[in-house]
C-alpha cells in the first residue's frame, strides 16, 4: 500500500509492518506450495509484467515487485526530477501524488501503484510555462543546491490544490515532511503561500501569451 | 580604455550587481530537470555498491567474491580491504570499506553484496574520548589513541588570572555533527583508452580529479571531471572521493561505465563530519569588566586518525592573556572532514558562553560587557556597529537578566554572539569569456555551483560587464577543461570567480570595442556597454546594438582571459547574531521563536543568494544548537542512527523566524558561505540560559540536557 505522507494518524511503525507484510506477499509466497492458486499477490521474485499510470501515460515496464516506484521511475523510466535521498520514508525528497495524495515513493513498492494515477514534478509545467508554485520557488530563491527541491514543489502542489489559500499553519504541516538541508525553508514557505503573483498564476493556468513571456526567462528579481 | 584597470562599476551605474536577481538555473531545478550526478545515465551503465565493515575495529582476515561474481547480473567484484596487505585489512571504523561490485541493476548489486563472505578478526574498538584517553584502553592507532599536546601562549595567563575580580570556570562541549548532504557522495567513470571521463558529485572538479588520479596512479590529464548540478557538500565533497576511485576501478574491470553513489547509512560513517569539541576553561575579567585571561585545555575527536583542532578562545574579543593546550584524541569512527566553517561553532559557542557566564559574574548586560571587549573597528570587523542594530532589531531592551521570573512553565529568553571569517579569493583563479559573431557570450570557468548560486553570479558580472541582460549570457562551469578555479570550500568561491570572471568579461567587451570603434567612427576607449547597446560616452549619437557589433566580427568570434585581481576582491567578514527561545522547564524542549543576524561580506554581487545563505546558516546553526548528533554505541563504537529519522535535521516547523540585515560595504567581494552558521548555536545557548535561569555548557540542547542543566542549578549551581 502507497504509503501517504497526510494520512491522519499514521505512524512508521504502521508503515513497517504494511511493508512488511507486502513484502512476503511479493516474495515468498510463490514458493510455498500451491501459492499460485491463493493470492494475485504471489508474484516474483524474478521480473514481472507492470502497468503504471505516470503523468497521464502508460508506461509498461518489466521489473522484480521489491522495485519501489522511486527506483522504477528513475532507473527504468528517466524520470529523475524525484530524488533518492534517504531511501526510507524520511525526507520527502521522492515525494509524488498518488491518486491525489502525496506518498513517499521510496517507501512504496512500484506494483503496487498499477492502476492508481501517479503525479511526479515533471508534470506541472504547462509547455514552457511554470507552474505558479515553481514560478514562486525561483522568484522568492525557494530553492539552493535543489536537491530537495521537486519534492518540496510536489509537496506545494499537492497542498495548493486541496487547500488554494493555506494558512502558514497549514503549509508548515504540509511541508513537515520533507527536508531540506542547504536550510531553504524560509523561502520555501513564503513560496508555498505566494504561489507566483496572480498575474502569473492566471497567465499561467490560462497559456495565455503572457504567460509565455513569463517562462524560463525574465531573471531579474 | 575603459577596463585597462580592474573595477567595479560605481554602485549608482550597477544594472545587476548588488540587486536581488534570481537563479539562472532555478527554473531546471524546480522542474526536476536539472541532471545531478545521482541521476545521470551513460550507455551500458552499471551500479556499483561498496560493503562497508560491520565493525568498528577488526582485521580482515578473508574476503571472498565467488559467491557475487555467480550471481547473474554482476559484472565486476573487487576487493578493497586486502587481507594481505596489513595497511589495507585494518578496519578503523564501521562502514571503512572492504569490497565493491557492479552489477545490471541496483537490486542485484544489493543482492551481490550480501553474497560476499569476509572473515573478520573483530578487535576492542574505542567509542568514546573518554575510552580513548583512559589508561586502560587498548591502543587502536599505531601512534597512540591521543595525539601530543599543542601549547600555545601569550602573555602570562596565571599572573593575569590573580588581577581578575571575576574567574568563571567550567567544562563546555560540543558534538560530531554530521554533513548530511542530500546528494551522496559519488560518480560515474567511463574509461575511453586510459583516459577517464567521470561525472561527479565534487565542491572541487580540480581537487577530485587530482585526487582520482593519485589514487589510480594515472596522469592528471587523463581524468575529466564534470561537475554540472551537485547536491550539498558543506564542507565534505573537496577531494577525490573513494566512491569515485572505486567506480574507476569497476569500470576497469568491467568494461564499462559505473556509478557508484554512497548510500545514505555510509553517508552519516565514512564521507566526514564536525569534529566533537571539549573544553576545561579558566577565564577572568576584572572590576571594570575588562577581560584578562582566558586559560583552557582542550581536547575532541575527528575520528580515526584525524584532527580536531578548533581556535580558542574565539577570536573576536580581546583576551590580553591566553594559554591553551589541545589534544587530538582518536577513536574508531569516521574520520573527519571540513564542515562549514571547521572550527568555528565550536569555538564561538565555547567563548560566547563564557563571555555570558562573565556577564552574570559581574552583573553586567552580556551585550555591555561585549562592547567592552571588542576590538577596534575594522572593514572586517564591525561588530561595535553591528551589535546595536541586531540589539534594536531583537529588542534587547525587554531582555531580563538571568532566569525569566514570569510564573508558568514556558521561559523566555535572548542570547548574542559574534562571529568572524576570511573568505579571501584564490590568487591563481582564471576565466574566459566568447563573443561570438551573433552575439551570444559564455563565459567558462572551472568552478561548481554548490547551492550558493555560482553560475548565477558568472552570468551575473559576465552580463553587468556587457551591458547585457542575463539572458544575453550563458555561464560554463563545473568542467575541468575549463580555467582553474579553486574548490568551493572556505567561503572563497565568490571571492576568487568574481574578480576573474570581471577581468575576462571586460578583456573580451574590450577586444569587442576595438573591433567597432572604428566602423563607428570613434575612439574605443570612449565606448561604453549598456543596456544591450555600445555607445560613445562623448557622442551620444554614435551608438550600435549589441548584435550589430557583434556582427562586425564576421567568423572570428573573440576570446579573451582574466586572471584574478587582488583590487577586486577583499578578505574577512563579521557578523552577529541574536537568539529569542521559549524554553518549557517541565518537558525541557527549546522553541527558538526568532533569530536577527546582521552580517557583511564585503561587496554583495547578488543579494538574493547571499540573503539565502545566511537563512541556511542559521538553519544549520539551530540544527547543531539544538538537534543534531552523532551517536555511536560506547561498546560497539557503531554509529546508532546512521540515517534521517534519528539523526535529526531541522524541519519546516522548527525553523525561526529569520531576520536577516546583510551590509553592503564598499570593498572587493568577500565570501558568505561559512559566516552565517557560526554564531547560531551560541546565541540560542546563552538565549536558553537567560530564559532557564540554568547555564547551558554542551550541544546539542536536547530536552534532557535541558533538564539536567535545571537540576544542577537547583542542587547547588552550575557556575
Amino acid at each position: 500500500m502507497p504509503r501517504r505522507k497526510d494520512e491522519p494518524g499514521f505512524s512508521r511503525r504502521s508503515f513497517l509492518k504494511t511493508v512488511g507484510a507486502g513484502s512476503v506477499a511479493a516474495g515468498v509466497l510463490t514458493r510455498s506450495p500451491g501459492a499460485e492458486a491463493q493470492t494475485v499477490n504471489g508474484v516474483g521474485p524474478g521480473a514481472v509484467p507492470i502497468s503504471l499510470n505516470i503523468n497521464g501515460q502508460t508506461h509498461r515496464l518489466e521489473i522484480e515487485p521489491r522495485v519501489t516506484l522511486l527506483d522504477a521511475l528513475r532507473t527504468r523510466l528517466s524520470l529523475t526530477g524525484v530524488k533518492r535521498v534517504c531511501d526510507r520514508g524520511t525526507c520527502g525528497a521522492c515525494t509524488m501524488i498518488v491518486d491525489g495524495k502525496t506518498i513517499y515513493a521510496c517507501s512504496t513498492l512500484a506494483i503496487e501503484t498499477q492502476g492508481k494515477k501517479i503525479r511526479t514534478v515533471e508534470s506541472f509545467t504547462q509547455g514552457t510555462v511554470l507552474h505558479p508554485v515553481q514560478q514562486a520557488f525561483c522568484e522568492r530563491d525557494g530553492l539552493m543546491c535543489g536537491f530537495c527541491t521537486p519534492g518540496f514543489v510536489t509537496a506545494a502542489v499537492a497542498l495548493l490544490e486541496k487547500t488554494p489559500k493555506p494558512t502558514p499553519e497549514q503549509a508548515r504541516r504540509a511541508l513537515d515532511g520533507n527536508i531540506c538541508r542547504c536550510g531553504t525553508y524560509v523561502r520555501v514557505l513564503e513560496a508555498a503561500l505566494n504561489p507566483g503573483g496572480a498575474r502569473v498564476r492566471r497567465a499561467a493556468l490560462d497559456g495565455s501569451a503572457e504567460g509565455a513571456q513569463l517562462r524560463n526567462g525574465g531573471h531579474r528579481g | 580604455m575603459e577596463g585597462t584597470v580592474a573595477s567595479w562599476p560605481p554602485p549608482a551605474e550597477r544594472a545587476l550587481l548588488g540587486k536581488s536577481i534570481k537563479r539562472v538555473d532555478g527554473p531546471d531545478k524546480a522542474q526536476g530537470k536539472a541532471k545531478y550526478t545521482y541521476d545521470i545515465v551513460r550507455p551500458g551503465m552499471l551500479y556499483g555498491r561498496i560493503l562497508g565493515s560491520p565493525h568498528a575495529r577488526a582485521r580482515v582476515k578473508s574476503v571472498d567474491l565467488s559467491a557475487a561474481q555467480s550471481l547473474s547480473g554482476v559484472r565486476a567484484a573487487i576487493v578493497l580491504a586486502d587481507p594481505a596487505d596489513p595497511g589495507k585489512s585494518a578496519i578503523n571504523y564501521q562502514g571503512e570499506e572492504v569490497a565493491a561490485v557492479a552489477a545490471t541493476t541496483e537490486e542485484i548489486a544489493e543482492d551481490a553484496i550480501r553474497r560476499i563472505k569476509v572473515e573478520y578478526e573483530v578487535l576492542p574498538p574505542l567509542a568514546t574520548v573518554e575510552q580513548a584517553m583512559s589508561p586502560n584502553a587498548p591502543v587502536a592507532f599505531a601512534n597512540g589513541n591521543v595525539a601530543k599536546p599543542n601549547l600555545q601562549q601569550d602573555g602570562d595567563v596565571e599572573a593575569a588570572l590573580k588581577t581578575a575580580a571575576h574567574i568563571v570556570e567550567g567544562l563546555y562541549s560540543t558534538q560530531v555533527q554530521t554533513h548530511t548532504s542530500l546528494e551522496t557522495h559519488g560518480g560515474i567513470c567511463e574509461w575511453d583508452g586510459d583516459k577517464l571521463n567521470a561525472w561527479v558529485s565534487t565542491q572541487g572538479v580540480n581537487a577530485s580529479r587530482d585526487g582520482v588520479a593519485q589514487a589510480l596512479g594515472i596522469p592528471q590529464a587523463n581524468v575529466h571531471v564534470v561537475t554540472d548540478y551537485m547536491g550539498g557538500g558543506f564542507g565534505s565533497k573537496l577531494g577525490g572521493d573513494l566512491q569515485v576511485v572505486v567506480a574507476a576501478k569497476l569500470a576497469k574491470a568491467a568494461n564499462a561505465p559505473v556509478k557508484v553513489m554512497a548510500d545514505r547509512k555510509s553517508e552519516h560513517l565514512v564521507t566526514g563530519n564536525r569534529p566533537s569539541a571539549y573544553a576545561k576553561v579558566r577565564a577572568g575579567a576584572d572590576a571594570q569588566g575588562k577581560f584578562v585571561a582566558f586559560d583552557a585545555e582542550t581536547w575532541g575527536t575527528g575520528g580515526a586518525g584525524q584532527g580536531s583542532g578548533f581556535p580558542l578562545p574565539y577570536q573576536v574579543y580581546v583576551f590580553p592573556n591566553r594559554r591553551r593546550s589541545h589534544r587530538d584524541v582518536y577513536i574508531n569512527a569516521g574520520p573527519q572532514r571540513a564542515f562549514r566553517a571547521p572550527g568555528h561553532p565550536q569555538s564561538c559557542f565555547i567563548t560566547e558562553v563564557v563571555v555570558d557566564e562573565l556577564a552574570d559574574r559581574l552583573r553586567l548586560d552580556p551585550l555591555e560587557l561585549r562592547m567592552r571587549n571588542l576590538p577596534e573597528d575594522a572593514p572586517n570587523q564591525q561588530w561595535r556597529k553591528y551589535f546595536p542594530i541586531g540589539a534594536e532589531k531583537i529588542g534587547w531592551s525587554k531582555r531580563h537578566p538571568t532566569g525569566d521570573g514570569t510564573p508558568g512553565p514556558i521561559k523566555r529568553g535572548m542570547g548574542c554572539a559574534a562571529n568572524r571569517w576570511g573568505g579571501q579569493g584564490n590568487r591563481q583563479t582564471r576565466a574566459s569569456c566568447e563573443i561570438l559573431p551573433d552575439g551570444g557570450v559564455t563565459t567558462r570557468i572551472a568552478t561548481q555551483d554548490i547551492g550558493t548560486g555560482t553560475r548565477t553570479l558568472v552570468t551575473m558580472i559576465t552580463a553587468e560587464t556587457m551591458g547585457l541582460p542575463m539572458e544575453g549570457v550563458k555561464a560554463a562551469i563545473g568542467d575541468t577543461s575549463y580555467p582553474f578555479a579553486p574548490g568551493s570550500g572556505g567561503s572563497v568561491t565568490v571571492g576568487s570567480i568574481s574578480p576573474a570572471v570581471r577581468v575576462a568579461s571586460e578583456n573580451a567587451r574590450d577586444a569587442l570595442f576595438a573591433k567597432v570603434a572604428p566602423v563607428m567612427g570613434v575612439e574605443a576607449s570612449t565606448l561604453i556597454a549598456k543596456d544591450g547597446r555600445i555607445q560613445s560616452r562623448t557622442d551620444r549619437s554614435k551608438v550600435m546594438t549589441w548584435k550589430d557589433a557583434c556582427k562586425q566580427l564576421g567568423t572570428q568570434p573573440i576570446q579573451a582571459d582574466g586572471a584574478f585581481d587582488p583590487a577586486l576582491a577583499s578578505v574577512g567578514t563579521s557578523g552577529v547574531q541574536f537568539a529569542d527561545v521559549e524554553v518549557d522547564i517541565e518537558t525541557g524542549v527549546t522553541h527558538v521563536k526568532k533569530i536577527v543576524c546582521v552580517q557583511d561580506c564585503g561587496m554583495i554581487v547578488d543579494k538574493l543568494t547571499a540573503e539565502s545563505q545566511c537563512y541556511g546558516g542559521i538553519i544549520m546553526g539551530t540544527g547543531f544548537a539544538l538537534f543534531e548528533n552523532r551517536i555511536l554505541d560506547r561498546n560497539t563504537a557503531l554509529m546508532v542512527n546512521p540515517n534521517m529519522e534519528w539523526y535529526l535535521l531541522p524541519g519546516m516547523s522548527d525553523v525561526p523566524e529569520i531576520d536577516v540585515t546583510l551590509i553592503d560595504q564598499d570593498r572587493g567581494v568577500v565570501g558568505l558561505g561559512e559566516p552565517p552558521v557560526i554564531s547560531t548555536a551560541a546565541a540560542i545557548a546563552n538565549a536558553v540560559a537567560n530564559a532557564i535561569g540554568a547555564r547551558i555548557r554542551k550541544l546539542p540542547i536536547t530536552p534532557d540536557t535541558v533538564l539536567a542543566a535545571l537540576e544542577q542549578e537547583r542542587a547547588g549551581g552550575t557556575a
